[in-house]
């Protein structure tokens, strides 16, 4: 694989170039950028690195069979799913599982940074919408992002788990999006 | 750039080692918080007792990705020239038929 060649382009650049050029190398490159997350993400479902293993093998034969006959835009957001669906198709046995089409409506799995894009005149709707947060979502979300604290640090402080902490800090800054723009659109 | 920022495996397998600064550690848990995918396989990978051996997966599975595109490469191409035979033995054909049409023509009106 030409890996050197295509190492700075994003993965947009590098799927918009496989769908004009049809050169299966590109896909290829692209899957190799995700390996250890697939990896990854198969373990957290599977809990076996054997069985992990060949599902994220099974995922790159998905890929490179499905990936052609969509025109995929988001391609960590359409992977995850992918990834997730195999896992749990695994996981019940079940030979049926989400249609690949409708991975568009499936995008917000990934909360990117510039989804909350704070303009100036929303740091008002920002203080306002924190306050209307629960208590332990203000509070993680308060110590992550204006104390900078880590995860552990959070843990230590206010005696929720690991688990917790994140969760209280997804489920914040998702409410927090969804507070800021009700306020916009108000 | 919406889903494109890159994941720096070197930086995952540090978080999973502890040994980021808190700089780093703030830095990656924040990407975390903003992914899914990220913080799921973080979580995953935080199963595996021995680290050294994710590695190795990641390099076995990156070889068989290698060898999945190549023979696919290979299946395509094999189509490709099995569907180029058959245009150039039709084409052949379409000459061979004309160059006879032609002579059966010619001796017709000769003899007549």
């Amino acid at each position: 694989m030409q890996k050197n060649n295509y190492e700075n382009f994003t993965d947009t650049e590098l799927l918009e170039k496989y769908y004009s050029t049809n050169t299966i190398d590109l896909i290829g490159i692209l899957l190799q950028r995700y390996t250890l997350l697939l990896f990854g993400t198969c373990m957290k479902y599977l809990k076996d690195e054997t069985k992990s293993k060949d599902a994220v093998q099974q995922i790159f034969l998905k890929v490179l069979n499905e990936l052609p006959k969509y025109k995929v835009t988001f391609f960590k957001s359409w992977i995850y799913m992918i990834a997730k669906n195999h896992c749990l198709m695994l996981l019940r046995n079940k030979t049926e599982f989400k249609s690949l089409e409708n991975f568009e409506i499936e995008n917000d799995f990934e909360l990117d940074k510039d989804e909350l894009i704070i303009k100036e005149q929303d740091f008002e709707f920002l203080e306002l919408s924190i306050k209307e947060l629960n208590v332990e979502q203000q509070n993680c979300i308060q110590q992550f992002y204006i104390l900078k604290k880590s995860y552990a640090e959070i843990s230590k402080t206010t005696g929720y788990n690991l688990m917790q902490v994140k969760s209280h800090i997804q489920n914040g800054k998702r409410n927090l999006k969804i507070l800021i723009t009700q306020k916009r659109e108000q | 750039m919406k889903s494109n920022y890159k994941i720096n495996e070197e930086q995952l397998l540090k978080y999973l080692n502890g040994s980021l600064n808190n700089d780093e550690l703030h830095e990656f848990e924040k990407k975390m918080a903003d992914s899914t995918l990220l913080n799921d396989a973080v979580e995953g990978l935080q199963t595996i007792k021995n680290k050294t051996s994710i590695d190795h997966y990641v390099s076995d599975l990156n070889k068989q990705l290698h060898e999945f595109t190549t023979s696919k490469k290979r299946r395509r191409l094999k189509n490709k020239s099995s569907i180029n035979f058959w245009i150039i033995a039709s084409i052949v054909l379409i000459i061979i038929i004309c160059i006879i049409g032609y002579f059966t023509l010619d001796l017709t009106f000769k003899t007549n």
